[in-house]
């Protein structure tokens, strides 16, 4: 009894840190874009364009890092995010869809793409999209 | 006498001076109208200016020693022992001391930078500051100026705005021909009354005449000499300088006057003179070569410096001598031009740009935003995408290759023609583009116009549009090989049939990809719906209309190069459409920032099938029709290809990718005549030693998370143990691996499922 009792606890906390992994903040993570210098400063621009509101610009330093590391999957993303600020939805689906490609095994790099991919889908209309998105975003392994 | 008198009334001679004065200033107005009517038509014509992509500096960067020397050549950056001005540079070795040149960006303005840069085989080692030592994360240089788009009346100038014309040429210009010219007001009271004293004389109407004078003389289509036109030019030059400003006169007469003749045509402006003599933008002009145009003001047939050269040299080393005079150079560096050679290219070039193939393509992109007018009036700048190296190696490799292929199968010569894409394989931009093999031809553009059967460049669709079925298909079905009539009402049965005119039976999807069997291709496009094989060609960005005969599906459509780039760009970024795009950002003349191209990306295959494809296309080059590509470039590059080859050998195609670039070679006549060479034996000669010269980085495609591997038995398509002999291990859509085994050994039962196999296909 006591057993069967643990096991659903346990359950519970598994399924509340899934739901969790589906909502988490776009925070900017701490660990560096990339061990290359070039690319950490053009990701810097970036932000700094974004703050100054130069969204153009930013999407410009963003491509200028992607020449350095097309495989870079933070850096598409990172495109991803500002798309879907600006309200360009379709590429913001693209480009995150493209981040999941060189994704590899880094889950929450995924489960975030999926996060962005539901947030461009439920925005232009498609709640059904969206919600097969967040769905991915809460699983582990997505 | 009184009645002389009264007729000189005061009130007579006042009237009479009024109607003069009347007169004169209807005159004077018409002719200001008239002068300003033709410096507005010259002023505000100014072309939009085309630029390379900057080349991006970073440590770590794949760069080798060479290919900087050959980008700073290409950017004019001159030798020096001890850089120190802008656009200046020393080699040593692998070490490199750069000046910069400051150049506004899109994004930002970069200041002149002294670099330093050392190199380890093919990358770059550091970069650092060298007046602090500190390290440099990412710099540009300033990008390659590729060309301009022209005013329609204008098409054959090349238009400078007066910040773009060297100074020494200005001060030249002062020196030699109008020292008062910032002080004058459009006439030299000095010079205009010798001129009156040698017409007195009798000595006819010549000399005396400010620069401002001398563009007023161009406005006239006559070189008439009488007193009134004499007149009527001085009137005119005192309005110009009444409305514009020196340096907008100077700007004027900079881009009008008169420096050459090339047969018909007239060469006007320092501008195309610049190109018409050295081959080189006007900004980019030394000291000496300013000093040779400005020489050539006064008589440029007599002073020309290919038929005079003589002259030539005393002329600019007198313009040399008079600036020295004025203190306007040092004597250092009037004696290092004096010194200096005259300079000239030997052949003017046929065009004003270096790369005119790749200039149409931007031109053909910009027509769908802007007006006509506005890219040649509004001094618009456009960044692109050329890779000034990658084209370089682009035209080197087809112009040798072209004329090598023709002495090894005894072609005539110059008889055949290509056309080359490459672009960024990740997103799209393209980075070379080559129209033909006069790749300074102004004309027929072979990569955007020639638009020709593409032969086996289509199987790969075929094989996608299989794959993505992965319950019937996978790299290992065994594919029916064995002859094959197809009936259809209408038309004659057709009977396709293989290059080498055997039928091979039984061959695995990937082996029949690999050697490009055309039986077994068509059997299968057939199975899966020409209709649905066209359609998934359109998907991976084919927009021209395709036909649906079954012919189609070995590629009996014709396509032009880029299209055909813009299909493979889908395979090469694993299934994502990414429009091919030759402009980065425009921006307007005063350097604020106008538009950009952004990169745009869409999945239009699922991961999967694309992965699979590729895969396929990389055995292709390990062991089918493009094997011969190991001896351009390693094999551990795992570079992905497609050979193809049309009816009676006509055309040649080869379209492949690396890690880093997708490039499409075709090869063929003009007139369409057979070529006598498959895909192999030529295109892929081409691109083998193209992309040599490009240090590929190698092809890794990252692994969709529904792709599994399993080992299989290569003759029955089965699964195999992975220590049997001959056993391969090949990717699969997860759980579209064969199940059955085929256990190997002797006496196994691989013997038996064999059988069984061969029943059923028999």
């Amino acid at each position: 009894m006591r057993k069967m009792h643990r096991v659903v606890v346990f359950a519970m906390i598994v399924t509340l840190l899934a739901g969790c992994a589906g909502m988490l903040p776009s925070a900017p993570e701490d660990r560096p874009v990339s061990d290359n210098n070039a690319v950490v400063a053009l990701m810097d621009s970036a932000r700094t364009d974004v703050a100054g509101g130069k969204p153009d610009a930013a999407v410009a330093s963003l491509e200028r890092a992607l020449r350095i590391e097309p495989r870079n999957p933070r850096l598409w993303q990172e495109l991803a995010r500002l798309r879907l600020q600006q309200g360009q939805y379709q590429q913001a689906e693209g480009m995150a869809t493209r981040s999941n490609s060189w994704a590899g095994d880094d889950k929450a790099l995924r489960a975030e793409n999926w996060r962005l991919i539901g947030e461009a889908r439920l925005r232009r209309g498609d709640h059904q999209g969206a919600q097969a998105a967040f769905d991915k975003a809460a699983t582990p392994g997505n | 006498m009184t009645h002389f008198r009264n007729f000189f009334t005061r009130k007579r001679v006042r009237l009479m001076l009024l109607s003069l004065a009347l007169l004169l200033s209807g005159f004077a107005l018409y002719l200001d109208i008239t002068v300003r009517m033709h410096f507005e038509g010259k002023r505000w014509a100014m072309p939009a200016r085309v630029y390379a992509r900057p080349l991006e500096l970073y440590p770590g960067m794949k760069l080798r020693p060479e290919q900087l020397s050959l980008e700073l050549a290409m950017l004019d950056y001159r030798v020096a022992a001890d850089p120190r001005e802008p656009g200046s540079y020393r080699r040593q070795g692998d070490e490199f001391t750069i000046v910069t040149r400051p150049f506004k960006f899109w994004d930002e303005a970069q200041p002149a930078l002294t670099l330093q840069a050392d190199f380890s085989g093919t990358h770059m080692d550091t970069l650092t500051r060298q007046d602090t030592g500190k390290p440099v994360t990412l710099a540009r240089l300033d990008p390659v100026l590729i060309g301009g788009i022209y005013p329609a009346h204008n098409e054959d100038r090349v238009l400078v705005r007066f910040d773009e014309i060297p100074p020494h040429l200005v001060k030249g210009l002062i020196a030699i021909e109008d020292r008062q010219f910032y002080s004058h007001h459009g006439f030299s009271a000095r010079g205009t009354a010798r001129a009156l004293v040698t017409i007195v004389r009798g000595g006819g109407i010549q000399g005396g005449s400010t620069l401002t004078q001398q563009l007023v003389k161009n406005f006239f289509l006559t070189p008439e000499r009488t007193l009134r036109r004499k007149f009527t030019e001085l009137l005119m030059a005192m309005l110009l300088e009444l409305h514009y400003a020196k340096d907008e006169i100077l700007e004027a007469y900079a881009n009008e006057i008169y420096l050459g003749q090339d047969g018909n045509r007239a060469i006007h402006g320092f501008g195309l003179a610049s190109h018409f003599y050295f081959d080189r933008p006007l900004s980019r002009l030394d000291l000496p070569q300013a000093a040779l145009l400005v020489g050539l003001v006064k008589g440029p047939s007599s002073y020309d410096p290919r038929r005079q050269p003589a002259r030539a040299l005393a002329r600019r080393n007198l313009v040399l001598q008079e600036m020295r005079k004025l203190d306007f150079i040092t004597q250092a560096q009037y004696v290092a031009a004096r010194a200096a050679p005259l300079g000239v290219v030997e052949k003017a070039p046929e065009g004003t740009s270096r790369y005119p193939a790749f200039v149409e393509l931007v031109h053909r992109q910009l027509r769908r935003d802007y007006r006509e007018d506005d890219l040649r009036s509004e001094g618009l700048q456009i960044f692109t995408t050329l890779d000034p190296l990658a084209q370089t190696s682009a035209e080197r490799a087809l112009t040798g290759r072209l004329t090598q292929l023709e002495k090894d199968r005894r072609l005539p010569p110059k008889s055949l023609e290509g056309a080359i894409v490459i672009s960024h394989s990740q997103n799209g931009e393209v980075q070379a583009l080559v129209g033909g093999r006069n790749t300074r031809f102004e004309g027929f553009n072979r990569a955007l116009d020639a638009a020709r059967p593409i032969g086996s460049l289509i199987k790969p669709v075929v094989y996608l549009t299989a794959l993505e079925r992965p319950g019937s298909y996978t790299l290992a079905t065994l594919l029916d090989d064995s002859p094959l009539v197809w009936k259809s009402r209408g038309t004659d049965d057709w009977k396709p049939e293989n290059y080498d005119k055997e039928f091979h039976g039984q061959v695995p999807l990937r082996v029949a990809l690999a050697n490009s069997y055309n039986v077994s291709t068509a059997r299968l496009g057939l199975a899966l719906g020409v209709r649905q094989v066209m359609d998934k060609a359109h998907r991976l960005g084919v927009e021209r209309d395709l036909q649906t005969f079954a012919s189609s599906l070995l590629g009996a459509d014709s396509l032009s190069p880029l299209e055909v780039a813009q299909m493979y760009q889908t395979f090469a970024s694993g299934g994502f459409r990414v429009p091919l795009r030759a402009i980065r950002e425009v921006m307007m003349a005063d350097g604020q920032p106008l538009q950009r191209y952004p990169l745009s990306v869409e999945q239009v295959i699922e991961p999967g099938p694309a992965y699979l494809v590729t895969q396929a296309l990389q055995t292709v080059v390990q062991e089918g029709t493009a094997d011969a590509l190991k001896h351009y470039l390693s094999p551990d590059l795992r570079i992905a290809g497609k050979t193809g080859t049309t009816n009676d050998l006509r055309d040649s195609w080869f379209a492949g990718y690396t890690g880093d670039r997708l490039a499409v070679v075709w090869i063929g006549r003009d007139d369409n005549q057979p070529i006598q060479m498959t895909g192999a034996g030529g295109a892929m000669t081409v691109w083998g030693e193209m992309m040599a010269r490009l240090d590929p980085d190698p092809l890794i495609p990252p692994v969709p998370e529904n792709i599994e591997s399993a080992w299989i038995d290569p003759a029955t398509g089965l699964r195999a143990d992975a220590s049997c002999a001959g056993a391969i291990e090949l990717p699969f859509i997860r759980g579209s691996a064969p199940t059955e085994t085929a256990p190997c050994g002797a006496g196994s039962p691989v013997r038996t499922i064999k059988s069984w196999f061969e029943r059923i296909f028999e």
